[in-house]
């Protein structure tokens, strides 16, 4: 077992040293907001270096008595390398010149909340979606085409909403419970039967409560999209997401158990909920409503299969009111989403991606001249968080 | 917009738990065999602190999910109320887990952690090897989602 243990830690230290090489030779291509970033790779390298030499030394201990941990420490140290080499390394080495806008754009985002200001972000290809699990950086995903242009940026704004939620998960958490309580009694029946029939309905009522743990995280993340980005963010998310077909309207019951996300047309009616108690109520309406007139198009009638019911509203607004409330993000100004014409120089990115979406909207087809320049201007203004 | 994260940030917790479990089980039994491992005592002491909250939470939800497969265990993620579940599971598999871990109560073995007795010690590896065992299970789901399989 020694000899086996000491060819796969000489194996995963040989693996350690040449990823290393690697990222000195793309040392030069690294912006100033990719350097903190950049920092934290390096210093992961170096612990994943001395835990695999550490691995060594026990071994050179010849004690048989340790070695299921020295196995143990070897397969942890192998994996989290494999993650470290597929997940960490790749924002280094796939950075772009164009990574800028992105990066800017989260920079600013980390700096505008006290909690978050410390911490390192990069951006990766895929689906819109983000890895926060502070203190680590967080790495933000986007499709490659949505980070060259302003329309959906707003959608970062969601993603950050995850982190603010990691960075206080303990607090988040009892809201979160609070929540689950108030929907178990409301889901409760008033009369209780020991049948066959009532245990598949606790089961049930089970399912629906436990799977509103993720859920309210993703509506919370919502308003927090909400409350950066202002009508912006409700533009991005609604044309991002209201033409990828039935399924982001009605899903049957096996497969609301235990999803990730809600569906969408529940996000949307919520998001309009949050965005009409917050004053914008023509832009609440024309969401609603568009949902609506495509949901109809298609004869989609809603139905969450008890996942969902109107009287979990008021309960649920008060926990979004008490996250956001707890989590503080920054909150959009009257002067940030007025369409007026945009004066330089630009005073904020929240203001930028709301005359964005405001010259879309006017003009589709004049609309990449105007966003060119706009993109030129962002990336060479400061902005205070 | 996919929710890798709750993968993402288990598979974090849990390694923080695996080497904490590991650091101390070796710091222990090379004391036990008499050598000092001073070099570690800083070290140990940390996974000793890692251990103890960790145990903290689990014995919480554990008592949670102990109320009842049908009752939801509320206020905690996915993967940890896997982990819970896993947990309970063990204690029910009297063949294969055996430790004090599975045979009384959370919060004695996070005593455990602390006491220098020979005994204690003896007891507490034997809970830390079970525990890594459960841990590595869970890991390699996340590990799966996360990496996926070759």
């Amino acid at each position: 077992m020694r000899d086996i243990l000491r060819q796969s830690n000489f194996d995963l230290l040989r693996e350690i040293n040449l990823i290393k090489k690697t990222l000195d030779s793309s040392s030069d291509s690294i912006s100033d907001e990719l350097r903190p970033y950049n920092d934290w790779v390096l210093l992961t390298w170096s612990e994943l270096q001395n835990k695999t030499v550490r691995n060594l030394q026990d071994l050179d201990l010849r004690e048989d008595v340790i070695l299921p941990e020295i196995l143990s420490s070897t397969q942890s140290v192998t994996i989290v390398f494999h993650e470290f080499n597929q997940r960490w390394v790749s924002p280094v080495l796939r950075a772009l010149l164009s990574d800028r806008l992105c990066l800017k754009l989260l920079r600013w985002l980390h700096t505008s909340h006290p909690i978050t200001q410390l911490i390192p972000i990069a951006i990766g290809d895929g689906d819109f979606s983000s890895l926060p699990a502070p203190p680590m950086p967080t790495i933000y995903f986007m499709p490659p085409s949505a980070q060259r242009e302003l329309l959906y940026l707003p959608l970062f704004f969601h993603e950050f909403g995850h982190l603010l939620y990691a960075c206080q998960k303990g607090e988040m958490d009892i809201f979160v419970r609070n929540l689950q309580e108030k929907i178990s009694q409301l889901l409760a029946p008033s009369v209780q039967h020991d049948d066959r029939h009532a245990q598949i309905e606790m089961e049930r009522r089970t399912a629906i409560v436990e799977t509103w743990y993720v859920w309210i995280q993703e509506i919370f993340c919502d308003a927090v999209g909400f409350v950066i980005g202002g009508p912006a963010f409700i533009h991005a998310f609604s044309i991002y997401l209201r033409m990828l077909g039935r399924g982001e309207y009605r899903l049957p019951p096996d497969q609301l158990m235990h999803r990730p996300h809600p569906v969408t047309w529940l996000r949307v009616r919520l998001l309009a909920d949050f965005a009409q108690r917050t004053g914008c109520d023509a832009e609440a309406k024309e969401l609603s409503n568009t949902w609506n007139i495509i949901a109809s198009a298609m004869d989609i009638i809603e139905d969450y299969y008890g996942y969902y019911t109107p009287d979990f509203l008021p309960t649920i607004q008060q926990t979004i009111d008490q996250m956001l409330t707890h989590a503080t993000p920054r909150r959009f100004s009257k002067q940030e989403i007025s369409n007026t014409e945009l004066v330089l120089p630009i005073t904020s990115p929240v203001r930028l991606l709301n005359q964005a979406w405001y010259e879309f909207l006017k003009d589709a087809e004049k609309y990449p001249t105007w966003e060119a320049n706009a993109i030129d201007t962002f990336l060479n203004t400061d902005f205070p968080p | 917009m996919s929710t890798q994260w709750l993968a993402y940030q288990s598979f974090h917790r849990s390694y923080d738990i695996l080497a904490a479990i590991n650091t101390l089980s070796i710091h222990i039994k090379l004391m036990m065999v008499g050598k000092q491992d001073i070099g570690r005592n800083e070290a140990a002491e940390h996974a000793r602190e890692t251990l103890s909250s960790f145990f903290k939470r689990l014995e919480t939800v554990v008592h949670d999910a102990e109320q009842g497969e049908t009752k939801p265990i509320l206020g905690t993620d996915p993967r940890l109320r896997q982990l819970a579940r896993s947990f309970i599971e063990a204690k029910h598999n009297w063949r294969r887990y055996r430790s004090e871990l599975f045979r009384n109560t959370i919060t004695h073995v996070q005593q455990l952690l602390w006491s220098s007795e020979g005994k204690d010690r003896e007891s507490l590896i034997h809970c830390l090897e079970e525990l890594r065992v459960i841990i590595e299970q869970h890991v390699h789901a996340d590990a799966v989602q996360i990496l996926g399989e070759i």
